[in-house]
């Protein structure tokens, strides 16, 4: 039987992180978890940045004017290893693109993106994330 | 980059049955034994027959064990998994989920517990990393790279606050003298067996040596081993505080596998959302 050492040492191995995440916080301490909203509009820059990348858009406000909008969603390195290049994302850049993502709660116009949708109709989504928050749409 | 899908490999169930102490008690021979059972390679040795730690190296298990994202046909891409990197509910986790998250805390003295609260429940605005401000060691994590040579070993650091290097003498050279305190401290290395063993002290102030408000004096000593077997090392950490502390604090250990990714530079750092925060602390909303 395989001393005790080997399991704890697994089951360390299965939580350790390799993208810098020391300090960080949960979305949920700024984001609205339960409502996803969809904003369409030109992206206007992406800044591929720690610990969040930026997207900033030309999106509206409630009233349906021009109103600039800002997106954020996790750290390069996490969508790195998630499979999608920072080419993959800064092609928005332009064009005119739909984000469905979670409100800020402090009212300000900034969300965290969940699915970022190009001109071309492709996407890059966060499915798991995705599928629950748009079980509580709230538009 | 083209790929249909990405394997788990590993579930990322959350199961913490072991109690963290066990194996931090059992660090040297057993360490050997657990590596050696793991990794039967032979282990590269220096032309001095000391163990051969150059490389590129990546901590085993990263988040990278368990997306399983797609791609399709019309180029978009369906990220699976992940999950665990956030706690991305509106509650707090509880059970084994919430053990995992808060592992065993270093035993502050009585008169500082209370300091380590009010850091923890404030971090947004206590938390120097928080603004991208340099973690230190040893939060700083193990290194990407090492290259070692008979006098010194180097590690390269991959970093948001700016991708660090320290330089650890290994040639009997004694801590420096009239050293100013910095966020890397000062160290010097030997060998005791197969293992390096690094101790790194005259430390500033500014951080903390985990993430939980866990500050540390001036006197904090920071003691690292790299054991290598095969093509992994075993990387323990214990940190020594004896204004602060009651006791050494044990640190879980990870492991190393070597790695061909080799070392990027890491994107700038610049939070956007700090002062979004409808509370001070960064963990879910209470």
């Amino acid at each position: 039987m395989r001393p005790p050492i080997f399991a704890a040492f697994a089951l360390l191995a299965l939580l350790a992180v390799s993208v810098p995440v020391s300090a960080h916080h949960a979305p949920s301490a700024i984001f609205d978890m339960d409502h996803a909203f969809t904003m369409t509009g030109q992206c206007t820059s992406v800044d591929w940045v720690n610990p969040h990348i930026i997207l900033h858009m030309d999106g509206k406000d409630a009233a349906g004017n021009v109103a600039k909008w800002t997106f954020e969603s996790n750290p390069p390195a996490w969508f790195k290893k998630a499979g999608v290049s920072r080419q993959d994302v800064i092609k928005a850049v332009g064009q005119t693109v739909t984000v469905e993502g979670l409100r800020a709660k402090d009212g300000s116009s900034y969300g965290y993106f969940l699915k970022l949708t190009f001109a071309d109709g492709s996407s890059v989504e966060w499915n798991s994330l995705l599928d629950q928050a748009l079980g509580k749409k709230s538009e | 980059m083209k790929f249909s899908s990405l394997s788990a490999g590993i579930a990322a169930a959350v199961l913490f049955s072991a109690p963290l102490t066990t194996f931090a008690q059992q660090a040297g021979s057993a360490a050997n034994s657990a590596l050696a059972a793991q990794s039967p390679k032979p282990t590269p040795k220096t032309a001095d027959g000391r163990p051969d730690l150059n490389g590129t190296w990546a901590t085993a298990g990263g988040i990278s064990a368990v997306f399983q994202s797609q791609k399709k046909e019309d180029g978009s891409i369906s990220i699976k998994g992940g999950d665990q990197y956030y706690i991305f509910t509106s509650k707090r986790p509880t059970g084994a989920g919430a053990r995992a998250y808060q592992p065993a805390a270093p035993s502050y003295k009585p008169e500082f517990l209370d300091k380590v609260k009010y850091l923890s429940d404030n971090e947004s605005k206590t938390d120097l990393v928080f603004n991208c401000g340099k973690p230190g060691v040893p939060r700083i994590g193990p290194p990407r790279q090492i290259v070692q040579t008979k006098r010194d070993v180097i590690f390269l650091y991959e970093d948001m606050s700016g991708d660090g290097y320290r330089v650890i003498p290994i040639d009997g050279r004694p801590h420096r003298a009239g050293l100013d305190p910095s966020y890397n401290g000062d160290s010097i290395g030997h060998w005791e067996g197969n293992a390096l063993v690094v101790e790194a002290v005259n430390f500033n102030e500014d951080t903390w040596f985990g993430e939980n408000g866990y500050f540390h004096s001036d006197q904090m000593k920071v003691t690292e081993r790299f054991t290598r077997d095969g093509d992994a090392i075993l990387y323990q950490v214990t940190v020594e505080d004896p204004k602060v502390l009651t006791a050494p604090f044990v640190m879980a250990p990870k492991k190393l596998d070597a790695t061909n990714e080799q070392l990027e530079e890491s994107p700038r750092c610049s939070d956007q959302d700090g002062g979004r925060l409808l509370n001070n602390d960064h963990h879910v909303q209470r």
